[in-house]
């Protein structure tokens, strides 16, 4: 469920990272696209993000030539016409992070990233994990309800000894004089 | 089996007292689950008992720290009239656990002002709930809340025996006397911390690396106090950059509010 806003998030930085790309300035290609996607957040990932290319083979190493990277990965069908329209889907290395192990896939049809899939996903017990701790836009109407909530105790930022006298704190702890 | 008069029904024969004191220009405040002593609960001799330690324990610290006292061993440093390295150990643990956080942040919290001058206090208060939160285990107090001028450790529960979590309400930065949210601390949570650092706010200087304070308030919950407090005060310095760095790298949550109201906020603190 917070898959979706990670992958779609995932799926904005991937795609700046291919915008990148397409102008040639990211000469690795498809593998640097790959390996970006882990390390932007999709995972929450802490150490630096995979080298490595995983199943997709380096292909693409695009040297100089024309605008990028003319793909090509190993995989599957690279449909690439001439020049730089690499298709298929590439996979990510697993990588190894607080939330458990982790490996992305993304989806490419002529140059264009069209899905973003995190493949490994649960934890030995089978269930699926979160895997990203980032934060989101919170709409409060969302969390009006929490108002009425029964609370034991308030945080809020550090108030002076005057100001406590008015506080909700001040209240609870009059409460349970 | 008798049956003693129950205070309050379906509580499992407690209820919550609270006692508080003025410390470091704040309010302290412990909450006890308070039944019948007999019955194995702490009693309200307890309660007491438990507030005079942690009292003692924020003395000690205030005296020590305080950058309001001209006497104070801090004042002393901040005048350069004594050196780090002649300061007691107590200063110098605080000072290096801080310039680890410094590091640990990349400079977003920092125990130093931009004049040079040293000042540990935005790391003081929640070692000082650290290590009040230390003496009531030791004690033998296993349910109790802890809240030091917003910033708060529990264990247990408010329901000794259960697993029933301490819910902790965070205060509407524009309106301090309404709720935002509420976060439920111990019980099954992780998070046995909460700590909100606002933009405006007295004692705990924060200052902002680069110009623009985004967040006008940022709760941080976390295994420990000082995590969560030294997090909340560097996400208002760092911004998103660093709140995002605060939740790939910690077991934290995180609710930052922004001047116009807007909220920003970790999985933890969304609704299911």
């Amino acid at each position: 469920m917070k898959l979706r806003g990670t992958a779609a998030a995932a799926l904005a930085s991937a795609g700046i990272l291919l915008a990148g790309w397409q102008t040639g300035t990211q000469v690795n290609g498809i593998s640097t696209v790959a390996s970006s996607t882990t390390a932007t957040g999709t995972t929450g990932a802490t150490g630096p993000g995979p080298s490595g290319t995983g199943s997709s083979g380096t292909g693409a190493s695009g040297s100089t030539g024309s605008a990028g990277a003319s793909g090509s990965s190993s995989s599957s069908g690279s449909s690439g016409s001439s020049k730089s329209s690499a298709s298929g889907t590439y996979k990510g290395s697993t990588v190894q992070t607080r939330f458990g192990p982790v490996q992305v896939q993304i989806t490419v049809a002529n140059g264009k990233i069209t899905d973003v899939t995190a493949l490994q996903l649960t934890n030995s017990d089978g269930k699926s994990m979160q895997i990203s701790n980032r934060a989101a836009p919170l709409l409060r109407s969302k969390v009006l309800a929490a108002q009425s909530a029964n609370v034991q105790t308030v945080s809020g930022a550090t108030i002076t000894s005057d100001a406590y006298l008015t506080s909700l704190q001040a209240a609870l702890d009059a409460a349970n004089l | 089996m008798q049956r003693i008069s129950d205070p309050l029904p379906g509580t499992g024969g407690t209820v919550l007292k609270a006692r508080t004191f003025e410390c470091m220009g704040t309010v302290i405040g412990l909450t006890l689950p308070v039944g019948n002593p007999a019955e194995g609960h702490a009693g309200l001799d307890e309660l007491a008992a438990a507030t005079a330690v942690v009292e003692l324990l924020f003395r000690d610290l205030d005296e020590t720290f305080s950058l309001y006292r001209p006497d104070s061993e801090a004042s002393r440093l901040a005048r350069g009239e004594l050196k780090l390295s002649q300061a007691s150990a107590g200063m110098r643990e605080r000072y290096a656990e801080a310039h680890e956080w410094r590091l640990r942040t990349e400079g977003a919290f920092t125990p130093e002002r931009p004049d040079g001058v040293l000042d540990l206090s935005g790391i003081i208060k929640g070692h000082a709930i650290r290590e009040a939160g230390t003496s009531l285990l030791a004690l033998g107090r296993r349910d109790w809340c802890l809240n030091a001028g917003g910033d708060v450790l529990v264990s247990g529960s408010p329901t000794p025996g259960r697993r029933e979590a301490w819910k902790a309400g965070i205060v509407d930065p524009a309106d301090r006397r309404t709720l935002i949210t509420g976060y439920a601390l111990s019980g099954n949570s992780p998070h046995r911390a909460i700590a909100t650092s606002g933009s405006a706010e007295r004692g705990e200087h924060i200052w902002r690396v680069g110009n623009s304070a985004e967040f006008v308030q940022v709760t941080v919950a976390a295994t420990d106090i000082v995590t969560a407090d030294v997090l909340a005060t560097a996400i208002v310095a760092g911004g998103t950059r660093m709140l995002d760095r605060a939740a790939d790298n910690w077991d934290v949550a995180v609710l930052a509010i922004r001047a116009d109201g807007s909220m920003l906020a970790t999985p933890a603190f969304q609704p299911a």
